[in-house]
């Protein structure tokens, strides 16, 4: 009697996942054996357990309690825009005006890599004003003030330099970060970070900064109009095996970006070779 | 607001992200029913299921002038709502919480089904609700949530992998070893009948 092929392989079959040649071998296989086309059918059993799980309507509290919290936020979001967008000039005179769906599109002012090289000193400065105006992704809950602080702070500094005027933060979270998935796992590893530390990201102190991260970082931060609050020590699966890669994560008016980097970048130079990937969350 | 309810998703979302106060609202109550089956499918819990859901809709609140008009707005919503849901599962598995604590959320989940279902065989349904979900804590994520869009919610292969950005290939072999791995605690609830030792099949299953 030949061997009974797993019941991963015999899932995989059942999607025609599997190469030809064991597909032929399990088709050849299921022919004789009536145990393994039982487990065939049993995995679509699976499935149909599955969808027959009951799930409850959508309790009226919690559709109340949405609306709530929704419209709370647009009363909140329409005191705090009012007086502010007369400094960003990219934003229409007339809130409510119906736009066209492009310009939803507009510039992202994140790492942007297209114009790491044409330094603009004053858009630290709106990006600042954006981060207070519209609050932060990056601080887990809108009432969280340790982030519209720090934007403030960054603020009332309109020197050029006002990117250096606070630390990152520093983790070393040990994930493989890969092309497909990064960004799913830079948010799991931001997560863990704020879950840490109820400051948020905003800590004081860079002690935990690897060696020639600060000066990666301030590299970045020159030549992009990057606020970056996190770095995670961690490491990047590229196409030439797994290497130790820096996870720069950059809080922005209306989220996350995150700049995957070599830890060559900390020598200066070209910074578009020393960039794995970017992304935002 | 009668005009605003015929509106497009993607029209509404700029009109939000011009600042339109009420556009958002329009949005999330149109969706808001669909996104909770997700949310309380992922979460099991319905207390889990509404913070998940207020994460995300805020989160879009918060995120909508980045939406690129890529994708339709209800798979980029799905996104955020899966998101959201794979953070809160994430720090579940992370910290998980005592045993005492975990029986207490079912029970008050087992009330709250009770009260809003009415369900014919409420004894049985619960029994398999808790034993699926007992058997889903076990897979990682990511076959958690590729099962619970396709199976669980019955969404097309190619839909779920728009929204978890991932290919169709990876949804459909995530689905399959999700389903292997289900299999030995799942077979007895549609196959009554002695349990069979399922770790002895694999031999010395025993930790030392």
């Amino acid at each position: 009697m030949t061997s009974h092929p797993d019941v991963e392989a015999l899932a995989f079959f059942a999607e025609d996942l599997l190469e030809s040649d064991e597909e032929r071998s399990v088709a050849d296989h299921i022919e004789t054996c009536a145990l393994c086309a039982t487990t065939i059918d049993e995995l679509a059993g699976v499935t149909r357990v599955l969808a027959d799980v009951p799930a409850p309507a959508l309790p009226q509290d919690v559709a109340d309690l949405l609306d709530g919290r929704i419209s709370e936020a647009a009363t909140e979001r329409a005191a705090a825009d009012r007086p502010a967008r007369g400094l960003d000039t990219t934003q229409p005179a007339e809130p409510g005006t119906p736009a066209p769906v492009t310009s939803i599109n507009r510039k992202r002012r994140g790492f942007g890599l297209p114009k790491l090289f044409m330094v603009a000193a004053a858009s630290v400065f709106v990006i600042g004003a954006g981060s207070a105006v519209v609050g932060s992704l990056m601080a887990g809950e809108p009432e969280l003030d340790s982030a519209s602080q720090l934007s403030e702070d960054a603020t009332t500094d309109s020197a050029p330099d006002t990117a250096q005027s606070y630390s990152a933060e520093g983790v070393a979270s040990g994930t493989v970060y890969t092309e497909d998935d990064f960004t799913t796992q830079a948010s799991e590893v931001l997560n863990g970070a704020e879950a840490d530390d109820d400051m948020g990201v905003q800590a004081e102190e860079s002690a935990t900064l690897p060696q020639g991260a600060q000066e990666c970082v301030a590299h970045v931060e020159a030549g992009t109009d990057a606020h970056v609050t996190l770095v995670d020590d961690a490491l990047w699966e590229g196409t030439e095996g797994t290497d130790r890669a820096w996870v720069l994560f950059s809080r922005e008016s209306d989220g996350v970006d995150v700049l995957v980097v070599d830890p060559t970048c900390a020598r200066g130079g070209d910074l578009d070779s020393a960039v794995l990937a970017e992304g935002s969350l | 607001m009668d005009a605003a309810q015929e509106l497009p998703d993607k029209e509404l979302l700029s009109r939000h992200a011009q600042g339109d106060e009420q556009a958002f609202g329009v949005l999330v109550r149109r969706h808001r029913e669909r996104l909770w089956a997700v949310a309380i499918r992922m979460m099991s819990d319905p207390e889990e299921a509404s913070d998940a859901l207020q994460d995300a809709f805020l989160s879009a609140f918060r995120a909508a002038d980045r939406f690129r008009g890529e994708s339709q707005v209800t798979t980029w919503l799905h996104r955020i709502v899966v998101n959201a849901c794979h953070d809160r599962l994430r720090r579940r598995k992370v910290r998980p919480a005592t045993p005492t604590e975990d029986e207490t959320l079912d029970i008050i989940s087992n009330e709250r089904l009770g009260r809003a279902g009415g369900a014919p065989d409420h004894a049985s349904q619960t029994e398999s609700r808790l034993d699926v979900h007992a058997a889903l804590e076990q897979l990682p994520l990511d076959q958690r949530m590729a099962l619970t869009l396709v199976d669980m919610l019955g969404y097309r292969v190619e839909e779920a992998a728009d929204i978890l950005e991932v290919a169709t290939g990876t949804v459909k072999s995530r689905c399959a070893r999700g389903r292997a791995k289900l299999l030995p605690s799942l077979a007895h609830l549609r196959n009554p009948g002695p349990p069979r030792d399922v770790t002895s099949g694999r031999g010395g299953a025993n930790p030392s």
